[in-house]
């Protein structure tokens, strides 16, 4: 039993851009222990993003294996991954990834619909992070009727609403103001503090070093430190 | 099921045209099944009736029976069947034959020349069973009239081939002095080519009382020489010619052989009918996975994203199948009816395609093409599926598909 709850073991990923084949990701070996904060640094290009999607099964390694919690996540089945990435993993989008023809709140409640497909979505607990996000007044908006922040906030939402034990967050401030900036890694730290949460975050800039556990800088896919 | 029905309302025109694709589909598969339908109906009707038909007779002095003819022979007369002399056969005959699988229908023939010295020819005279198929097919029908009027219950009353009135300047209502008797000729008829052909006819009953003091032993049981015999279908003709000769190896067995090209013919209809329906399936089957995928396609993002949240492959497969299944049934639903309204229409106002094609709609057709929509539309889902289980979600957020 390994005592690490994430583990990237000898990891590749090679892809092939015109006719050449790019090594996104080489021979990465990394462990995040449990409630860690782990920051993964780097220029745009250097394979932060499919260093992330490989962690969380989102893609799969050309070499290599993650583990978490002890669970290959390359190697177990579709139904086991569905269900880490259900109940133990949350993964906050560079791009959002918000369902354009949802509302907000269809939105936030399409991430818990295969856990509670027998019972009643908790509704009061949506309105409630809503609130918090000051976003309850856009919640039959849709993504295209909200900032760019706005949308930021609802994936985030999404992810918490789920209760997850490790997030994946990619560039989660890459595209709003300082404020926004502010207040969603605010509510990411308290998240992490308050529910004993993992938190992974790629990103290019500087912030939240200090809160840091851990930065790994990756370059031309490989961890420079 | 909320979110199914939220995503076909949500992504409306999405969902309109997968339907209009199964209705259009459907609609012009139910006009290719009507007429179809009909032709095959109509040619497989008209080739069924064709070499379905035939005549047994015993030769004479065949070993196998005791002859109670041939009297009439030394007479100048004689029973016969395709220039041969022939036996009188038994009633029970007619029963045994019409066990043999196959046989639709039997019935007994009396067929017997004579010559006459006023015409200075022979003519023959058949005896039928005016009413039975066996005998419409093989020698003659009311529906050959060309003159006159058919064979009726009066004793005296006969119908001659056009050919032998023609040959001896008779018309409707002579009397004939032939066979010992006055015939009024009460029709004139033109047969064609039959096995049982003869010059002229009248029912059996009466034939047999003509032939009363010719034949020796007209008596109860032996009452024809020949049996006119019906099959049900061209196609099995032979084989019950082959069992027939199996069963009474001392039969003369004769039939024009139509029921070979006719069988053939019936063949290849059905075998066209067959690949027809064949290419309409593969065509819908195509179609819907065409459609499908192509809903894969547009939705691989968004399924992506459910993926990355944790939906389930068999989750999202079972919404891919009841999308599919829902769109097809709507689909081929409205495609039938909107099939059934315009052939309607069609046939209310008695329009014909190309003034010869006629729409006939089958209640049979639609159940069919509703379950083959609905069948290709679960096929056309396997696709995307197994598309979906190949996949990762990372791949299908930035569409690699």
């Amino acid at each position: 039993m390994s005592k690490y709850q994430i583990e990237c073991i000898s990891l590749c990923k090679k892809y092939t851009r015109n006719k050449q084949i790019v090594n996104a990701v080489d021979n990465i070996n990394l462990c995040i222990s449990t409630n860690e904060i782990v920051i993964i640094k780097g220029r745009s290009g250097a394979g932060k993003s499919t260093l992330l999607n490989l962690m969380c099964g989102l893609i799969k390694p050309t070499q290599g294996k993650v583990m978490i919690e002890n669970n290959s996540i390359n190697e177990v089945s579709n139904h086991v991954l569905s269900r880490l990435l259900l109940n133990q993993v949350g993964i906050i989008f560079q791009s959002f990834n918000l369902l354009p023809t949802y509302s907000v709140f269809e939105n936030i409640e399409i991430g818990i619909i295969p856990k509670r497909l027998k019972q009643r979505i908790d509704k009061e607990n949506i309105i409630s992070l809503l609130e918090r996000f000051n976003l309850k007044d856009n919640i039959y908006s849709l993504p295209s009727e909200l900032s760019v922040g706005q949308q930021q906030k609802v994936a985030i939402i999404r992810t918490l609403v789920k209760e997850p034990s490790i997030i994946f967050a990619d560039e989660p401030t890459g595209s709003v103001d300082d404020e926004t900036a502010g207040e969603i890694l605010e509510s990411l730290l308290n998240l992490q503090r308050d529910k004993q949460v993992t938190l992974v975050l790629a990103t290019h800039g500087n912030i939240i070093e200090q809160y840091a556990d851990n930065v790994f800088t990756i370059e031309n896919g490989r961890i420079k430190n | 099921m909320n979110y199914l029905i939220k995503e076909l309302l949500r992504h409306r025109w999405r969902t309109i045209t997968g339907i209009t694709g199964y209705i259009i589909a459907t609609f012009f598969l139910l006009l290719i099944l009507s007429i179809n339908s009909v032709n095959e109906k109509d040619s497989l009707g008209i080739l069924k009736g064709t070499g379905t038909h035939f005549i047994a007779y015993i030769p004479s002095n065949t070993s196998c029976c005791v002859s109670c003819d041939n009297e009439g022979v030394n007479k100048g007369g004689s029973l016969f069947a395709e220039g041969v002399f022939t036996m009188m056969l038994n009633n029970d005959m007619i029963t045994n034959i019409k066990k043999i699988p196959g046989v639709k229908d039997a019935a007994p023939y009396l067929l017997y020349k004579l010559f006459h010295e006023k015409f200075n020819t022979e003519i023959s005279l058949g005896g039928i069973d005016t009413t039975n198929v066996a005998t419409i097919n093989n020698v003659c029908a009311s529906a050959d009239i060309l003159a006159g009027k058919y064979l009726s219950n009066n004793p005296n009353e006969i119908v001659a081939e056009e050919s032998f009135v023609m040959a001896h300047n008779l018309s409707i209502g002579d009397t004939l002095k032939l066979y010992g008797g006055k015939l009024i000729l009460a029709g004139i008829i033109n047969s064609g080519i039959k096995p049982g052909k003869a010059d002229i006819y009248a029912p059996i009953e009466n034939v047999r009382t003509i032939l009363k003091e010719k034949l020796k032993c007209i008596s109860p049981g032996f009452d024809m020489n020949i049996v006119l015999v019906e099959v049900t279908d061209a196609r099995i003709q032979k084989r019950v010619i082959d069992q027939m000769k199996k069963e009474m190896n001392y039969l003369s067995l004769s039939s024009y052989n139509c029921y070979e090209p006719a069988s053939n013919v019936i063949t290849i209809i059905e075998r066209t009918s067959l690949i027809l329906s064949l290419i309409v399936f593969i065509f819908l089957i195509v179609f819907s996975v065409r459609t499908q995928l192509t809903l894969l396609m547009e939705r691989s993002r968004e399924i992506g994203i459910l993926k990355s949240l944790g939906w389930s492959n068999s989750l999202l497969g079972r919404q891919i199948i009841l999308i599919s299944l829902i769109q097809s049934f709507i689909g081929a639903t409205v495609g039938c009816l909107l099939g059934v309204l315009i052939i309607w229409l069609m046939n209310g106002n008695n329009l014909l395609f190309f003034d010869l094609v006629k729409f006939q709609v089958h209640f049979r057709s639609i159940s069919t093409l509703i379950i083959i929509s609905i069948t290709g539309g679960t096929i056309a889902s396997v696709f995307p599926i197994l598309k979906l289980h190949s996949t990762t979600a990372g791949d299908m957020i930035n569409n690699y598909l």
